[in-house]
């Protein structure tokens, strides 16, 4: 049911060209997401979230199979998790209505949230039309959620990802202008908050793989050469393949992690998370580079979609971490059991 | 899908975990000597079915236990988890007698197949049908109430040690390639039944071949109606390919964690590159275990194997290959100069996971096909 309800939104919402971008109704399909109570899965009620890990896992794929340039990821899933940690339910409760938005602020090189005061530039990650984002900042015991403004201080910058909005603090930000929301976050909250934002990342590029690769298939079922259809060549067969398993493997890694969300204690769901990361992030490129590869020369083009699932998939590859920042860190849990 | 044991299942996994730690002989991999090991790989499978641990999942009638496939799975992981010997693969063979074969001939061959009394064996590839497994050309000709059966078997892992075979043989020529061939349940001690062990490369009698002369074989004893052979091999070799009936998984693990001890021996757990690709070790299998573990519960929902037991075939392979690369990186000059000799072994032993059962290329071409990709 609320499978179809997400590939009923991404079906009408993404592109099926780049040029699309420059004409959809982003905000239809925002309202559409709002209205369907998909930003509201991560709010709490009665103090556990009105929908599981599996739910957000679903919609991120749906929203990633159909390049749906809306922040999903950023506003209903980051960023309303960490309000609804902290206990800021009112301030989770609007963006669930789909109101307002509100982004996450990442460190320099993506692979982790901004801890403020920082030395560095940050970037504001996936802020369309959001007024404002999160970051953390340290306080005895733990750390505090603060939100940033992104009216003043930030320049958009031409990112990777044609789907999602990146902005980058002119210089480090400082202690001024956070503002702290809702109360201080365990150790523990940050691992929850870590294994449900890195699964819903992986979600998203099992949809991009999976639907890059389907479009892959229905091309080589298409286009002709040497007078026959390219998809009977055991070349490209085996190539469409090879990116088909690596698709799947990487959704059963991703379905366990978003079970083990809210299933499981926090340092499991975590690992869980970061196994389906590590998976995605080391066969994401490779997959989305294939299927440019089934396009041949077209899907060199930049008026060609494959492109935009590959830098969907790359962006989404660095965003909390690629694989070797995963890979190190499981090596941690499985080796010396930190 | 729920990852979570039930109640019934946790108490299974912990009685299950109870029994295997005093029930495990010591030292068992420890055997050197190669008879030795089968005698031993008999033997726990003769322990395990009393226990109850074999054929969980087959129906009681016919010595299993009637459980849901999960229990298999759990079984798997255990062992894995315990370090124990290997388990029997029942699974695949069984499963094509099970589908196929009489009342008289389950009754007959399926008891003494889960117990263990009966080894068995696959008499499907030749010298010149591997890949290309429907143009076989050992013949079984009807005279009277008997087959004659004439030709070689090749790739028949475990020949030399078996009882039965689960053999096919071209018994209508005249007939289209698929359509010609039938399937045969035979005691490999008929005469005219040669076996001769083939040496593979890691210097292990793996497997054999087989030469079957003038052997003469019960009608009777054909598994499923004449020209039936094909689509029983398929279902044999899907089963084969399959998540719980081969302990695949555990044998991953248990590996895994022998080439973490390596790595911390020889003090190279500081090195970023080292912990990175024993973290993608890991990520490999948890892959492919939550692969197969999606598959065992459609499986439990009662759809057969289908093709996507290739996507973890050739999960398995590439895990089971990359580990091996990854221990012969981590112990350098050792596995060349005789110090490592079991992982040179271990190596060898990888390669051919990429070949049996249907090989990495066919398993791309059947999910090629799958995809409805053109022919």
């Amino acid at each position: 049911m609320l499978k179809e309800v997400a590939a009923q939104i991404a079906g009408s919402a993404g592109p099926a060209n780049p040029g699309d971008l420059r004409t959809l109704d982003r905000a239809a399909a925002w309202r559409s997401l709002a209205q369907s109570g998909l930003l509201a899965l991560r709010t709490r009620d009665g103090g556990s979230p009105a929908g599981s890990g599996v739910e957000v896992a679903v919609v991120a794929e749906a929203l990633g199979a159909g390049l749906v340039p809306v922040p999903y990821l950023g506003s209903a899933v980051l960023a309303t998790e960490l309000l609804a940690l902290a206990g800021a339910h009112d301030e989770a409760e609007a963006l669930a209505e789909g109101g307002s938005r509100t982004g996450v602020l990442l460190d320099g090189d993506l692979s982790a949230l901004a801890v403020l005061p920082g030395d560095q530039a940050v970037y504001g990650w996936d802020v369309d039309g959001a007024d404002g984002a999160l970051a953390l900042t340290g306080v005895r015991g733990g750390y505090q959620v603060v939100r940033v403004s992104l009216e003043t201080g930030f320049v958009p910058v031409p990112g990777a990802d044609l789907t999602r909005a990146l902005l980058r603090s002119d210089g480090p930000v400082g202690e001024a202008s956070p503002t702290p929301v809702g109360s201080p976050l365990s150790a523990e909250d940050l691992s929850r908050w870590e294994a449900l934002a890195l699964t819903a990342i992986a979600a998203d590029t099992v949809g991009v793989m999976r639907a890059a690769v389907a479009r892959a298939v229905a091309y080589s079922k298409e286009r002709v050469q040497y007078g026959v259809l390219i998809g009977s060549f055991q070349a490209v067969q085996h190539m469409c393949a090879e990116a088909y398993v690596q698709a799947e493997a990487s959704a059963s890694a991703v379905n366990y992690a978003a079970w083990a969300v809210d299933e499981l204690e926090p340092a499991e769901a975590l690992l869980a998370a970061r196994t389906a990361k590590a998976q995605c992030a080391s066969v994401a490129r490779e997959v989305t580079e294939t299927v440019m590869q089934v396009f041949g020369g077209i899907g060199q083009t930049y008026e060609h979609i494959a492109h935009v699932h590959t830098r969907r998939a790359l962006t989404d590859r660095q965003v909390l971490g690629d694989e070797g920042v995963q890979l190190l860190r499981i090596a941690d849990v499985r080796l010396t059991g930190e | 899908m729920d990852y979570r044991d039930t109640p019934e299942e946790a108490e299974f996994r912990a009685s299950l975990r109870e029994w295997l730690a005093a029930a495990i002989p010591a030292g068992w991999d420890k055997i050197d000597d190669e008879e030795a090991a089968v005698r031993l790989r008999k033997e726990w499978h003769r322990t395990l079915y009393r226990a109850g641990y074999v054929g969980m999942s087959w129906p009681e009638e016919y010595g299993g236990r009637g459980l849901s496939p999960v229990y298999d799975a759990i079984l798997n992981e255990e062992c894995g988890n315990l370090n124990a010997p290997p388990l029997p693969s029942v699974g695949y063979i069984g499963r094509a007698v099970f589908t196929y074969a009489t009342e008289e001939q389950k009754r007959r061959f399926l008891p003494p197949l889960l117990s263990g009394e009966a080894s068995w064996c696959q008499g499907f590839s030749e010298p010149e049908a591997g890949s290309d497994l429907a143009s076989l050309r050992t013949t079984a000709r009807l005279d009277g109430d008997h087959y004659v059966v004439n030709g070689q078997k090749m790739w028949t892992s475990g020949g030399q040690y078996a009882d039965w075979c689960l053999l096919l043989a071209r018994t209508d020529p005249d007939a289209p390639k698929h359509k010609g061939i039938s399937a045969f349940l035979v005691s490999m001690t008929e005469p005219g039944v040669t076996c001769r062990p083939i040496v593979i490369a890691s210097g292990e009698a793996e497997t054999s071949e087989v030469f079957w002369d003038d052997v003469r074989i019960p009608v009777d004893q054909r598994l499923g109606a004449p020209g039936e052979g094909w689509r029983i091999a398929m279902t044999t070799v899907t089963y084969e390919r399959g998540p719980a009936d081969i302990g695949f998984i555990a044998n991953y693990r248990r590996t895994l964690r022998k080439v973490e001890a390596i790595a911390a021996e020889r003090g190279l757990l500081d090195r970023p590159e080292t912990r990175k690709a024993l973290a993608r070790a890991y990520v490999r299998g948890e892959v492919l275990r939550l692969n197969c573990m999606e598959q065992l519960s459609l499986r439990v929902s009662g759809r057969p194997p289908g093709p996507e037991g290739s996507v973890a075939k050739l999960l398995w392979a590439d895990a089971e290959q990359s580990l091996q690369h990854l221990a012969m990186d981590l112990l350098g000059a050792d596995e060349m100069t005789g110090v490592a000799a079991d992982w040179l072994s271990s190596y060898f032993t990888s390669r051919p996971v990429s070949v049996y059962g249907g090989s990495a290329q066919i398993q791309k071409n059947i999910i090629a096909r799958m995809l409805d990709m053109p022919r």
